[in-house]
């Protein structure tokens, strides 16, 4: 399979080392010469220097053998463009990472009456067969993360059968307990443990250190039993503070308002306060500098549940998050654009509320690449990859038990859905036509699996 | 930078070196040369068991390695294989002295096929098959195999074949991974190379003269079966398939590619380095042959014939004789000796500056004149109507400074030796370019066997400065490059 990526910013490259990664054939294409050598740098790929959305960079890239091209640019404009020429010039897939939140608005555009919604453009027409808002997915998934009890977002598979959730070591007693000494609720198995960022087996044996985490294959309904284990329950947050103007800071701050969350946004451009306050009538809008001690304490930050660092300024947000976290707010997390600061900011135990760049790389391997009938997920930046696989009567490995089916030795399968009825872990159970397979394995392996499950 | 990864690594690429030992073994086996045998046996077993050791207890954690890990291991690797080269020629009895079976076994490896021989007719042939496998492994060169042949994961594979590649950049990328660009230039070298045995069997040559003829002209090495080199053979056809081949390498193998693949004959006969070549090499071949009919008289059919033979030999840098150009006249002489300098494409197998880089430097100088009247002209320096990125322009630019600086300090230690001047400027500009033969001492029909010993180790230098391109040692000589580990 052959993928043309137009932009090599932080998410292109991103999603290119993934793709690179599962064996796929990838080029490039970027505009600016730094990022180009940059990313010549760090990765084994094919690129090209020139402006995406026009014709002659495209042929450049070969575009008439490309299956998929993901247009994940800075500029909106530019990677709607680049959509609709690949589409023209005959591409099968396409996505595009369309940021600005006006533009989702156009598409489903309120028409004269409020009672018809008329599209004013249609995605199709474009050429563009899935949308990618890293922004809005972020803003997403720190509403759910505020909403429920835990501070790890949760993945869903087999239709919400099966979950796997990344749990943290916070004190004791768990750290220091020996893994093999846990009692899991029945549907469970734990997937991985991660020690200082670096994945490793779960063996019996394995300490548990504070700042660990592991990550946890569960059914739906033992899920919170499963919660009690690690976490101090925490309660759904009533009054957030919210660091940046940001696209995901004004998303998330509309979206937990509308919930009857009260919500307070710092932002330091007064120009930028102007237009919040214009926007979000109901929300606080205080303008300051978010690293200044004094200035969180007058804005009643410490009497604050939860303190979202959003703002663009990565640095800033790991900081002002930390000053927050010594002044007693409870949940404290950070949006991270540069996946080099996951393990840093985990280190001074502040949590990640969302990585647009990964949630990108997400979405376009569960709609674009997989197909979107069946959900994947990355799990630790990309070392490994969670995925459900639908079992077809055709398939090499159907009416075979695990043992005997030939995954790769790195491959775990975590789960079987037959019926409804959930197996965690599967044990030698026998795989069926129809099953839903949850399988975990380093993106190097998986499409060996998927040509099992032919 | 980790030594161990680097001699990890290192031991891998004897270990291959010490394998391809096992065809000229066989042949000598099979043609019953005991002293042969006995030596690549040796020769063999050492390599291997030296690969083995540094392989298998040397051992790393992260597989990848850096930028300057990889310059290092090219640079390292290049000189070990050229040590485990030389262990034949010594053992055997061809050569005693080890500095002169290095210099052998580093002019093939580089694809120079300047020798130290002094009577190649009465050599095993075993020997003389390792001694044109050499050229032919150096040709496309030990590290592009080394990562065709093993999944070396991700951008440590890039980073050692820009170190060796000739000519090499980014752009010029055929296919995403640089594993699959390596294993589709090793298919088009492989194919080149059994078509040109078969044609050479069919023009009536035995097994052996076919085999060393192949292994040396698709690597453009030059390392000939007899002292007379292709003359021996005195046949029109044997030549006209050697010199079919000669051209044929000369031309970037990136641009097979595009015609064998993806069906884009535009993108060769349109391309700039492509026609300049072309263009170069008739040039050159004609004035040859009318000097050669003007001033020394030769008929016209014979003038075509070796006047046309030795340019593409010298341009490609590929080094076989089919006259003794010594004798020819001085303009002659003077062609051949710029074409040592220029060499033929980038990405083919030849050595010296590649054409394209004279093309740059010729529009890079038409620039500085325009902007010396006008400095407020912006004027972007293109190739092929695509403008060439301005560090493309300076990495060429200072390549060439690098180039003749090195030919220069060459020439003088070669003329401080008390050689004359043409025999000590050619041999230095031939040993740079990987050509073979230069002129005066070191002519076609000579061999470099009476250089001084001070002087083969300045040429075996030359060699492998040109043929990884100069970067790639001279970094090594650069204390900033070993401090800071």
């Amino acid at each position: 399979m052959y993928i043309i990526i137009a932009g090599g910013g932080i998410i292109g490259s991103h999603i290119a080392s993934l793709l690179v990664q599962e064996g796929y054939e990838v080029t490039v294409l970027e505009q600016s010469e730094t990022a180009l050598k940059k990313l010549q740098g760090q990765l084994d790929i094919k690129t090209i220097r020139g402006n995406a959305a026009t014709p002659k960079t495209l042929k450049e890239a070969e575009i008439e053998r490309a299956d998929l091209v993901l247009a994940v640019t800075n500029s909106d404009e530019t990677n709607m463009i680049t959509c609709f020429m690949a589409k023209e010039m005959g591409v099968a897939t396409t996505a595009a990472r369309i940021r600005n939140i006006e533009y989702s608005g156009y598409f489903v555009a309120p028409a004269k009456s409020p009672t018809s919604p008329r599209k004013i453009v249609r995605p199709k027409s474009l050429g563009i067969d899935v949308f990618i808002n890293p922004e809005v997915e972020a803003a997403r998934e720190i509403m759910e993360i505020l909403a429920g009890f835990y501070s790890t977002p949760v993945d869903n598979f087999a239709n919400g059968l099966v979950q796997i959730r990344e749990f943290k070591i916070e004190s004791e007693p768990l750290a220091g307990t020996r893994l093999g000494a846990l009692t899991l609720p029945k549907q469970s198995m734990i997937v991985t443990a991660v020690h200082q960022g670096e994945i490793t087996a779960p063996d019996k044996d394995f300490i548990l250190n504070e700042g660990d985490s592991l990550h946890i294959a569960v059914s739906a309904e033992n899920m919170d039993e499963l919660g009690k284990i690690f976490i101090q329950s925490k309660r759904p947050a009533k009054r957030v503070v919210i660091l940046g103007g940001s696209s995901v800071g004004v998303l998330t701050a509309s979206g937990l308002q509308k919930r009857g969350i009260k919500v307070k946004i710092i932002e330091q451009d007064p120009v930028r306060c102007q237009e919040l306050a214009s926007q979000l009538e109901k929300v606080d809008i205080l303008q300051g500098d978010g690293t200044d001690r004094a200035f969180l304490l007058e804005q009643g930050v410490s009497s604050a549940d939860a303190f979202v660092a959003t703002s663009e300024n990565e640095e800033i947000n790991i900081l002002s998050a930390l000053l927050a976290k010594t002044l007693g707010v409870q949940r404290v997390m950070v949006v991270v654009n540069k996946p080099g600061y996951i393990p840093l900011a985990e280190a001074i135990g502040i949590d990640i509320a969302a990585v647009p760049t990964i949630l990108a790389a997400n979405k376009i391997i569960r709609f674009v690449l997989r197909g979107g009938v069946i959900s994947a997920s990355l799990i630790e930046g990309q070392q490994l990859e969670a995925i459900e696989f639908v079992t077809s009567a055709q398939a090499l490995i159907a009416n075979k038990n695990i043992a005997e089916a030939g995954f790769p030795r790195e491959a775990t399968v975590v789960a079987i859905v037959h019926n409804e009825t959930i197996f965690i872990p599967p044990e030698d159970k026998i795989i069926k036509p129809g099953d839903h397979v949850v399988i975990v394995t380093p993106p190097e392996s998986v499409q060996t699996i998927e040509k099992l499950f032919k | 930078m980790r030594i161990n990864a680097v001699l990890h690594y290192l031991g891998l690429i004897i270990t291959i070196i010490g394998v391809t030992m096992i065809l000229p073994l066989l042949w000598s086996f099979f043609h019953k040369e005991a002293e042969a045998v006995s030596a690549f046996t040796i020769s063999m077993a050492v390599s291997i068991a030296v690969g083995l050791i540094l392989w298998r207890f040397i051992k790393i954690k992260e597989k990848n390695i850096s930028r300057r890990e990889a310059i290092t291991l090219v640079a390292v690797g290049w000189i070990c294989i050229s040590l485990c080269g030389a262990l034949p020629y010594t053992l055997c009895g061809a050569l005693p002295n080890f500095l002169d079976a290095f210099f052998e076994s580093v002019s093939g490896f580089t694809t120079t096929g300047a020798t130290v021989f002094t009577d190649i007719d009465g050599q095993y042939q075993g020997l003389l098959i390792w001694r044109s496998l050499t050229q032919w492994l150096g040709g496309m060169g030990i590290i592009m195999l080394f990562v065709a042949l093993l999944p070396l994961l991700g951008i440590g594979a890039a980073r050692l074949a820009e170190a060796e590649w000739t000519g090499g950049q980014q752009e010029e990328r055929l296919t995403s991974r640089m594993r699959d660009t390596a294993k589709i230039l090793w298919l088009i070298y492989l194919s080149m190379t059994a078509l040109e045995f078969i044609l050479l069997k069919i023009a009536g040559l035995s097994n052996f003269d076919s085999i060393v003829v192949t292994l040396s002209t698709i690597p453009s090495g030059g390392f000939a079966a007899y002292n007379l080199s292709i003359a021996a053979y005195n046949s029109l056809l044997v030549e006209g398939i050697v010199l079919f081949f000669m051209v044929a390498t000369g031309v970037n193998f990136g641009l097979y590619y595009f015609l064998l693949w993806r069906r884009q004959p535009g993108k060769l006969f349109k391309n700039p380095e492509f026609r300049f070549y072309l263009l170069l090499l008739f040039g050159a071949a004609l004035l040859i042959n009318l000097d050669l009919i003007i001033n020394m008289g030769m008929s016209i059919s014979e003038a075509v014939r070796y006047g046309s033979f030795q340019t593409a030999a010298i341009m490609t840098t590929t080094g076989f004789c089919t006259a003794d150009f010594n004798t020819w006249p001085p303009l002659s002489k003077a062609i051949l000796l710029f074409l040592m300098v220029t060499g033929a494409s980038a990405g083919s197998t030849s050595g010296a500056l590649k054409v394209v880089r004279i093309l740059v430097l010729a529009k890079y100088a038409y620039r500085q004149i325009k902007n010396a009247f006008n400095p407020s002209a912006v004027i972007p320096l293109k190739l092929g109507g695509n403008i060439v990125p301005e560090g493309i322009v300076n990495k060429t630019v200072g390549i060439s400074i690098i180039y003749f600086s090195v030919a220069v300090t060459g020439f003088l230690i070669m003329s401080g030796l008390g050689l004359d001047t043409v025999t000590a400027l050619s041999a230095t500009v031939s040993a740079m370019g990987n050509v073979g033969p230069g002129l005066g001492l070191v002519g076609p029909l000579e061999n470099y066997a009476a250089i001084p010993a001070l002087g083969k180790g300045v040429l075996i230098f030359c060699m492998i400065a040109g043929r990884l391109e100069f970067f790639t040692i001279l970094m090594l000589f650069l204390p900033a490059f070993w401090k800071w580990k």
